[in-house]
């Protein structure tokens, strides 16, 4: 039996947000994945009419968002698994990638204004509020990497015909 | 200060861009199945048409404007926010390829969500200065946000819940949507005195 089976079925484990990717490598004890195409807007009524559906699926942007995996459950090339995230982990990272710059230009904008009360200095002091914000983000981002929490976990192997929508 | 205050109670709440002008239905309906995606797009959005914004009052204010290319502007602004999304996109995955890996699936959909260009066109319309400017996107933004995540705990609770089959779906989240619309109509009654 797959011993990451259990991990589906223990209602106790924190939700995670669930996707599915397709292994294209292998390197020793590590795979590469490739999430499958289909946007988060996929399961729209009007995906087919929608603009937005082609232009998140095409090869080469799945291709720059492939990520690694270690291989404990023996995947082969061609498998398709389901790999999730942990539901606070993903607003862990909304947060550190844009409100902290938001956060850093809205109060270097407003001191600017509140000091100066000219346009061209807010924008600049602006600026480099979002500069300073991306560093910030930067050292947070690190930080979570460095706990492991913004890797995916393998959860199963994907079904036939099973796709995120379903 | 309290000029600035009401200008983002009125963006976010009052004139909410999604349920009062009705702009970025299509994410709406779409993002909306969990909240974990909602929250994601709409930081990613908040994040994307504050940016923009602050770009396109700067290309009115001394480009547009001073040359008389008025009529440039609709051209103008979707270049400015497809390239505003290009740069998050690559800001992004030079801060964190892993955060990228995350969230880089919701960019490319604000490229054609018209929340973003309503609201550029929005601030040019009310001829205000950089930083009201800035704010009246952002609040806008957050108020977007703010919809799209009611919105998706109302669809989580209607996943459970027993609909007629007439109704699953569709038709019951416009329904829904448009009692959040009613609801939301009750700031317009707002007072400031």
């Amino acid at each position: 039996m797959d011993k990451f089976a259990d991990s589906a079925t223990d209602f106790g484990a924190p939700p995670m947000v669930e996707g599915i990717a397709q292994v294209v490598a292998v390197e020793g004890n590590m795979v590469w994945l490739v999430p499958e195409s289909g946007s988060s807007c996929g399961g729209c009524a009007s995906a087919a009419a929608c603009g937005s559906k082609g232009i998140g699926t095409v090869a080469s942007r799945l291709e720059a968002r492939r990520f690694q995996l270690v291989n404990d459950a023996g995947l082969r090339i061609g498998e398709r698994v389901v790999v999730g995230i942990r539901q606070n982990t993903l607003l862990k990272a909304s947060i550190t990638a844009y409100a902290i710059p938001l956060a850093t230009l809205l109060a270097a904008g407003a001191l600017a204004q509140w000091a100066a009360g000219s346009d061209t200095i807010t924008m600049i002091a602006m600026l480099a509020g979002l500069a300073l914000g991306l560093g910030l983000a930067r050292l947070g981002a690190g930080r979570l990497l460095v706990r492991g929490e913004l890797a995916p976990r393998f959860i199963r192997r994907a079904s036939p015909g099973e796709t995120c929508n379903s | 200060m309290k000029e600035y205050i009401l200008l983002m109670i009125s963006a976010a709440l009052v004139n909410n861009v999604i349920l009062a002008r009705f702009l970025g239905l299509c994410s709406f309906m779409g993002v909306t199945t969990r909240i974990d995606t909602a929250v994601g797009m709409g930081l990613a959005t908040t994040f994307v048409i504050t940016v923009s914004s602050m770009v396109d009052w700067a290309v009115e204010d001394f480009l547009l404007l001073p040359y008389g290319l008025g009529y440039l502007r609709t051209v103008t602004f979707i270049l400015v926010i497809a390239a505003t999304v290009q740069f998050t996109e690559m800001i992004v995955r030079k801060v964190s390829p892993p955060l990228f890996e995350m969230l880089g699936i919701y960019l490319p959909l604000i490229t054609t969500n018209c929340a973003v260009l309503g609201v550029a066109l929005l601030l040019v319309e009310g001829k205000m200065n950089f930083i009201g400017a800035t704010l009246f996107a952002f609040a806008s933004s957050v108020g977007y946000s703010l919809v799209m995540v009611m919105f998706a705990g109302l669809r989580e609770r209607m996943a459970l819940a027993d609909i007629p089959r007439l109704f699953a779906g569709p038709p019951i989240g416009f329904i829904v949507a448009s009692m959040l619309a009613l609801a939301f109509m009750g700031f317009s009654g707002m007072s400031t005195s």
